[in-house]
């Protein structure tokens, strides 16, 4: 029974996070209608950059600070220059233009920051693990759930209060309409993207802390399709339900089904839930059941 | 894409108009181009081409199937690596471990890849679209990330990597060894399934595909059974990645599954997007335009390397970034691929000097 409460904790705790980023994902998609691939690369982006600043000795928050307006200014310029001719076009272009953007990212990231594993260093969170009850939980975990938290209330405070959150939101609804209010799409897919970028970079810089920094960080964003998949391609609360589920059953896998397996299974077993909820419940939990005419 | 005839070319009956090559001129061509590349080529090419040539036509053959499902089906995959890891894998097994002739377990792998494709294709049943290539990209991270790197790679206490010395396969008294031995197999099979794909893109299965892809609703109104053909293509596609995986494994030292991950898929699908969608000029351009490029992109790579010593090391993330440029661009500015533009220049010779295009 602990360890299930220890899995189940640590697996919201990390779900959070890809919650976080497939926040950002469902943006996009909202708003544009894009179907982005390079999620994971956008979050290995916010690893090293923030990586980078925090080995320039700036202090963390400064440099997670300094990670969103360099994420917002990239995801401004990725939407100029490569996004914004795509409107209209079919699915596939589209899909294939974010792989491009992937291929072209993670190359530059390689370029610019090499393969090897990178820390930080000195640690941003202390060692000592908290406990809550008899359950034992990084300070790492801790402090990500709640700067995720903390973000996930921000954007949603955005979304509710601020003009241009509802200028995205009511895109999001009704492009016609939004455009006849006299809202800007440009500047609403710009907003996305740069909302996007910047998700996912504080997504990555707390993955990064856990772990390190690496390719395989990239491979974590990735996680964010199962999450959206599973929670709704087009539904925000199901972005972030979807990602603590995610979290919660890769963690319960880890630990219930590695030991039947030579190894793997944490890393496999959202793809096998995506499949899973494919094959039953195509539209995820939250998600517009499409319904086609002719 | 029909090709303009010029003038004083007409059909006088039906099998004319059906022949594969029509005229005289295409005959020859063609002739002429099979000559060129199972006699001469072969003959004058050094082993630094013939090996080039190899991965050419490995990405042909591995980009088939891609083009099937994207090109012709309308379904787009993003994990075809995985078809082509359970045909090498199928394949190196049934040889290394069961002392299978080679012909036969290249059949078994066929088989067995396309069983494979069709269980990721079930769900095409139901979705479409974005979560379809969900599916597929499962496909590959199931397949190749945990079936075959924690399981199948296992088998014989072999660790991670099945070991093929050059002459371990042959198929009756001919052993696969050289380059060159590589080279007729790969020739062999690229024209056998260029030949095979052209065919059944101009029959009723090729047709009916086609009117999935352009309209899958309309396609059904017309009395085709919607899932029966995108499962039969999910199965050719399978198929066609089989025999790419059994051939790559004659050139393979050992197997492992580092060869098959999720960037050689969508590889495969930027080359068919750079060659053109539906046809197989497109698979074909496409695959020479990305591995020649790419070559060339090493060896100035490698000139430069003196001057920049960092470049060396640093080319496979070039290369990356290179890939994810082109394909960017290409959607961006030639949507239709090359086979459109050589389409174009086609049309332009064919009806000159009175071209209206």
């Amino acid at each position: 029974m602990e360890t299930f409460l220890q899995l189940v904790l640590t697996g919201i705790m990390v779900g959070s996070i890809y919650a976080l980023v497939a926040l950002g994902w469902v943006l996009i998609y909202k708003c544009s209608g894009v179907l982005n691939l390079a999620m994971g690369e956008l979050t290995l982006i916010g690893a090293y950059v923030s990586l980078t600043f925090y080995t320039w000795g700036l202090p963390f928050p400064l440099a997670l600070l300094a990670t969103l307006i360099i994420g917002a200014i990239l995801g401004i310029l990725t939407e100029r220059i490569f996004l914004r001719r795509l409107i209209g076009e079919p699915v596939l272009t589209i899909i294939m233009v974010t792989v491009g953007l992937s291929f072209f990212f993670r190359g530059l990231i390689e370029l610019i920051w090499g393969t090897d594993t990178r820390v930080f260093h000195p640690p941003v969170f202390p060692y000592e693990p908290v406990r809550l009850g008899s359950v034992v939980i990084g300070q790492v975990y801790l402090w990500s759930f709640i700067a995720a938290l903390a973000l996930l209330g921000i954007l949603a405070a955005f979304f509710r209060y601020t003009r241009w959150g509802l200028a995205m939101q009511a895109m999001a609804d009704d492009e016609m309409a939004a455009m006849s209010l006299g809202i800007s799409p440009k500047f609403v897919y710009a907003a996305a993207w740069a909302i996007a970028f910047m998700a996912a970079g504080v997504g990555g810089s707390l993955l990064g802390n856990i772990n390190g920094v690496n390719i395989s960080v990239g491979y974590l964003g990735l996680l964010v399709l199962p999450a959206v998949v599973l929670g709704g391609l087009n539904s925000i609360p199901g972005a972030i339900v979807g990602g603590i589920i995610i979290g919660v059953l890769q963690n319960l896998a880890g630990g219930y089904l590695d030991r039947f397996t030579p190894g793997g299974v944490k890393e496999i077993f959202p793809f096998v839930v995506m499949t899973l909820v494919l094959l039953l419940k195509p539209y995820g939990l939250f998600g517009w059941v499409r319904i086609e005419r002719v | 894409m029909r090709m303009h005839l010029p003038s004083g070319v007409f059909y006088q009956t039906y099998k004319q108009d059906q022949a594969l090559w029509p005229t005289t001129f295409v005959k020859l061509r063609m002739w002429g181009l099979l000559v060129f590349l199972f006699v001469i080529f072969p003959q004058i090419a050094s082993p630094y081409w013939l090996s080039l040539a190899n991965l050419v036509g490995y990405t042909i053959l591995s980009a088939m199937g891609v083009q099937l499902l994207i090109g012709y089906t309308g379904q787009v995959t993003l994990g075809h690596a995985a078809f082509i890891a359970t045909g090498a894998y199928t394949c190196a097994v049934l040889v290394l471990q069961y002392h299978v002739p080679y012909p036969l377990a290249f059949l078994a792998a066929l088989i067995v890849a396309g069983l494979w494709s069709v269980l990721f294709g079930l769900p095409s049943a139901r979705v479409k679209g974005f979560y379809l290539i969900m599916t597929t990209m499962a496909a590959q991270f199931i397949t190749v990330d945990f079936i075959i790197t924690q399981y199948v790679s296992r088998i014989g206490e072999r660790g991670h990597s099945f070991s093929l010395p050059p002459g371990t396969l042959s198929i009756g008294p001919w052993v696969i060894q050289s380059d060159r031995d590589i080279y007729y197999l790969m020739i062999t099979l690229v024209t056998l399934s260029v030949l095979a794909m052209t065919n059944l893109a101009r029959t009723r299965i090729g047709r009916a595909w086609m009117a999935i892809r352009d309209h899958d609703i309309a396609a059904e109104a017309l009395g085709i059974n919607i899932v029966a053909y995108k499962l039969l293509a999910f199965f050719m596609a399978g198929v066609f990645g089989g025999m790419a995986g059994a051939f790559w494994i004659a050139s393979l030292f050992a197997v492992s599954p580092e060869h098959f991950t999720w960037s050689w898929s969508l590889w495969l699908v930027g080359v068919i997007l750079i060659g053109g969608l539906g046809s197989n000029y497109g698979t074909i351009f496409g695959s020479l335009f990305m591995t020649l490029v790419m070559e060339a992109l090493r060896n100035m790579v490698t000139a430069l390397a003196p001057l920049f010593p960092s470049l060396e090391t640093s080319f496979l993330f070039i290369k990356e970034a290179a890939f994810g440029l082109a394909i960017i661009l290409f959607l961006l500015y030639e949507p239709n691929g090359l086979a459109y533009r050589w389409w174009q220049i086609k049309n332009y010779i064919h009806l000159w000097p009175f071209s209206y295009e």
